[in-house]
This record gives C-alpha cells, structure tokens and sequence, in this order.
C-alpha cells in the first residue's frame, strides 16, 4: 500500500516528522492516568479486533451489499500495512529487554553480588557481538583487520552461540529417557495402558517388529493384527481422536478469550474494574 | 487449504458461537450460579504458593515464549494470581520471560499485584527479567535461574516448544512442586511427566475462572461447554453424511472448505 518515497531529503524529512510524532504521542500517554490509559487501551483494542473480523467476513471478491457493484473487500489491502505497523512497535520493546538485562547484570557487578563474574562475562559477550556483528555487517572484510574481525564474527557466532544451542538441543535425548522411565512404571492401571500402547508404537516402527507378525496372512482380516498396522492404529484412530477433542477444547477457550478481551469482559487478572 | 474470506456458513457458525458465549456470561452477570468441577492442577497452585512460604524459598513462573497472543495472555491472567498469593504472604515470584512486550506486561501485572495486597514497597521489579528470545540460551537460562535460587515451587503457563521438558526436568530435578499448563499439545505429555500437576487442553483456558471465580468468567466458561456441545452435534451430523455422502460429495465438507471469495 506504501510506496518508497523519493528524493532522499523528503523521506528523512517524513522519517524525523514520525518519530517526534511518535515520541509526542508516548509522552502523552505517559502523562494520562492509569483510568485513562486503560480507556485507550480498551478502545484501540476494540477498534483493531473489528478490523480483522469485518476484513475476514467480508466477502473477498463479490457484492458487499445488494446496492453496491462487484468489488474486492475494502480492508483486504490494509491488511500488510497493518501487520507491519505491529512488528514496528515490537520493534520499539526490543530495547527493553536488552535495558532489563543490563540492568539486572550491572547491579549484579555494582554489588559484588555471587557469581558476578557471570553478569560481567555477559556485558563483554554483549560487547564483543554488536562490535563484531556491526563489523561484519556493514565493515571492509577486505581489509586486514576485517578478517580477523570476520574470523572472530565466525568463531563468536557458529562456534560459540550455534554450538550451545545445539548442545542444549541434544540434552533432550538425556532428559527423555529419564522422563520414560517415570512415566513407563507400571504404577496404576493408566500407567499399564501408556506403557503397552507405547510397547507397540514403538515395535511398530522398527523391522523387528513387523517380523514377529510377518507370518500373519496379508489377504484377510487378520491383517490388521500385525504390529505395524496396530500401531498405525493406535497412531491415526485413537490417538488422533483424543489429540482432536483437545484441539476443539483450545480453539473455542481461545475463541471465548479473545471475545472478552475484544468486547471489554475480561475481568479478575488484568482489569479489576469495569468501565 | 488457506482460507482467505470466510463463507456464511463460517459466518453463522462463529455468530452461533459467540452468541453462546456472550448469553452464557449475561446469565452469569444475572446473578445465576455456575457450577465448575473441581481441577485439581488449579487447585494445586495455592497449595504450592503455601509450600514455597513455608519453606522460605522463592517461585518462579514462566509464561513460556510466545508473544503477546492468547496463550501468553492467559499465563500472565494465572500469573497476577499466583504473583497476589506472592504478595500477599511475602514470598518473591522470579517472572523469566523470553519475549520484550511480555517483559512490560509481566512487570506492570506483577507491580499491580503487589499495590493490590497494599505493599507496594516490598515488588522487586528485577524479579521479573528477560533472559533471551533464543529458546535454547532461554532454556539454559531459565534452568540456572532454578538451580541457583533453589525454588520451591515453578508454574509453567504458555506456549512451549521443544524446550518444555528440559525447564520442567530441571524442576524436578531441584525438588520443587511443578503445575504445567500449555495448549501446545505436542508438550503436554513431557509436562505429565515431568509435573506434579498438568493442566491439559481447555482447563487451561478454564484457569482464570477457576481461579478468580468471577461471574463474567465463569459464564464464559459455561458459554465454552455449551459451544462445545453444539460442535459435538455437528461431528455427529457430519458422521451421518459421510456415511451417505462419502469423499467429495459430502454437502458439509463443501460448505466448510468453500471459501469465501478472493
């Protein structure tokens, strides 16, 4: 919907204009009071929850109304500006977490607190990340020190960040097996139920399964008593029916919630009065 | 099939729906007793809070790493009641949160819970911090922050991904009494495993009622079952058709998959 502007000196001018008006309009909402601010936010989130449902039942491309001629619906083309609107003011709290972390740490330092060290080793990661992640983006890789800044990039990012994580990722494994055997000892009668139905999920899935049934004829009813096709069973009837009914439950809870919310009914967590 | 524009039968359905609801909620606001069974995960979170006073070691409550959406916006509903309970016996809540807009709203409900209870002095606003929007280097995180500060008991009420069983194991590895909610089906069976209590499917979305017991909540949540019952019909009525009208030809199968135009 938005077209780049042009010449560069209009774009600035329209870049500045914004965000004073944005910083305007932030000081203004910090002046309200709390009554008020709840009014602007009940009021905003009323008038966006009407956006995407009027633009989601509205007919896409046919006759709104029996007076008006075939035409496609009016709010359909707002509909990415708007998104984007969104991901910009996330945009702004980004700052937020990264003013919460040095926060937290630098206090943790001021106060010799234990285990500071930790809070210094994270402002000198932080440090080393913009220095080098600003360098790798927009500095000369050609030159000398650019390589050794690329290197360092490289070393900081693949070698160090994307190694934990993946480190943290196969923990999993450990963490499952001993979450199984909690959950496979045969405590109650569910416990035993849990415990054969995974017995033949399992066996169903490897060849030494299928090849304890492979003697079962593969041209009548007794098929179904091979192993894979119990498992299959258990995968796609039974478990998928319960998987289902939970799915139903969620989508009408949430539907409930975001009607409260969008309708100013929500009460009891977030807003003690009614307005 | 991505439906861009709802067709009337989506229409009538959802106006049927939040009928339902929106009736449900002005009986309740009537004055009309709502009956809830008892769940006992709910009715956990108040014995663990007591456990954790007792014990003298903080909580920790974590909303997951979704964003602001529905999900998270119940975590947080669950979190100001757990964060009251907090202020009310003088216990800490430690809020980690992998999201910076979860960061404002969780800061802003935990320091309204503690001017709730009237002791606006004792909020330590640095109990609630954001760890990263990583989910790994969150979940390394979250799992020192149980360790080190030995807590008692930890609630876990959002969205989880991969990383569920890896923050409820480091729980019940440090001994601490664990109540898990999500509507992440895929987590919920590391949750039962892993938890003391689980909250599974739409109890999770019962939670605020159950709680707070409110009369708009509670028709909601009457409002839900009722809504809930008229899909069951339609499964039924839709059982019935494909056995008549199997595969493609099935008149209800077309009026749910027919878009709406565009």
């Amino acid at each position: 919907m938005f077209h780049p502007i042009k010449p560069t000196w209009l774009l600035w001018t329209v870049i500045i204009a914004v965000s004073a008006a944005w910083v305007a309009l932030l000081y203004g909402l910090s002046r309200l009071r709390s009554r008020e601010k709840r009014r602007i936010i009940i009021a905003t989130t009323f008038l966006a929850g009407l956006f995407y449902v009027l633009e989601f039942f509205l007919p896409g491309k046919s006759r709104i109304f029996f007076w008006t001629r075939d035409h496609a619906n009016p709010l359909t083309p707002f509909l990415s500006s708007l998104g984007e609107a969104t991901l910009a003011i996330a945009g702004f709290t980004l700052m937020l977490g990264v003013t919460n972390l040095t926060l937290v740490h630098g206090r943790n330092i001021l106060r010799r607190q234990k285990g500071w060290y930790n809070s210094a080793a994270f402002f000198l990661a932080l440090l080393a990340m913009i220095f080098f992640g600003l360098w790798e983006t927009y500095g000369d890789k050609a030159a000398p020190f650019g390589k050794i800044a690329h290197r360092t990039y490289q070393c900081l990012f693949d070698g160090g960040l994307v190694s934990l994580e993946a480190t943290m990722f196969s923990l999993l494994a450990f963490y499952m097996a001993a979450a199984a055997y909690r959950a496979f000892r045969l405590r109650s009668g569910e416990a035993t139920v849990l415990v054969v139905a995974a017995f033949l999920v399992m066996l169903g899935q490897v060849p030494a399964g299928m090849w304890l049934t492979r003697g079962l004829p593969a041209h009548n009813w007794l098929v179904n008593l091979r192993v894979e096709n119990i498992a299959l069973w258990l995968l796609n009837v039974v478990s998928m029916a319960g998987l289902r009914a939970v799915n139903f439950g969620v989508g009408i809870g949430a539907l409930a919630m975001s009607l409260r919310l969008w309708l100013n009914l929500e009460r009891g967590a977030f807003f003690e009065q009614e307005f | 099939m991505k439906l861009e524009h709802a067709n009337w039968f989506h229409l009538a359905m959802m106006v049927v729906f939040c009928c339902t609801i929106v009736f449900a909620i002005i009986t309740a606001r009537r004055g009309r007793r709502m009956f809830i069974r008892r769940i006992p995960g709910l009715s956990a979170i108040d014995e663990s809070v007591g456990r954790a006073t007792e014990m003298g070691r903080p909580m920790l409550f974590s909303v997951g790493l979704g964003q602001i959406d529905m999900p998270t916006l119940q975590g947080l509903a669950v979190m100001s009641h757990v964060a009251r309970l907090a202020a009310r016996y003088g216990n800490r809540l430690l809020v980690p949160v992998a999201d910076p807009m979860v960061l404002a709203v969780a800061e802003e409900a935990t320091r309204e819970a503690w001017q709730a209870e009237g002791k606006p002095e004792a909020h330590r606003p640095e109990d609630v911090r954001f760890l990263s929007d990583s989910q790994f280097a969150f979940a390394a995180g979250m799992m020192g922050l149980v360790i080190r500060e030995a807590v008692a008991s930890t609630f876990l009420f959002g969205y989880f991904y991969a990383e569920s069983l890896l923050l409820a194991e480091a729980g019940q590895e440090s001994g601490a009494i664990q109540v898990a909610g999500t509507p992440a089906t895929t987590q919920i069976p590391f949750f039962i495993v892993s938890c003391d209590y689980t909250i599974i499917g739409d109890e999770y979305y019962a939670a605020s009622a159950y709680l707070t017991q409110e009369p708009t909540l509670l028709g909601s949540l009457v409002g839900q079952d009722l809504s809930k019952g008229i899909l069951i019909l339609l499964i039924l009525v839709g059982t019935l058709l494909s056995i008549f009208w199997p595969g493609e030809a099935n008149p209800l199968i077309r009026l749910l998959t027919k878009s709406g135009g565009g």
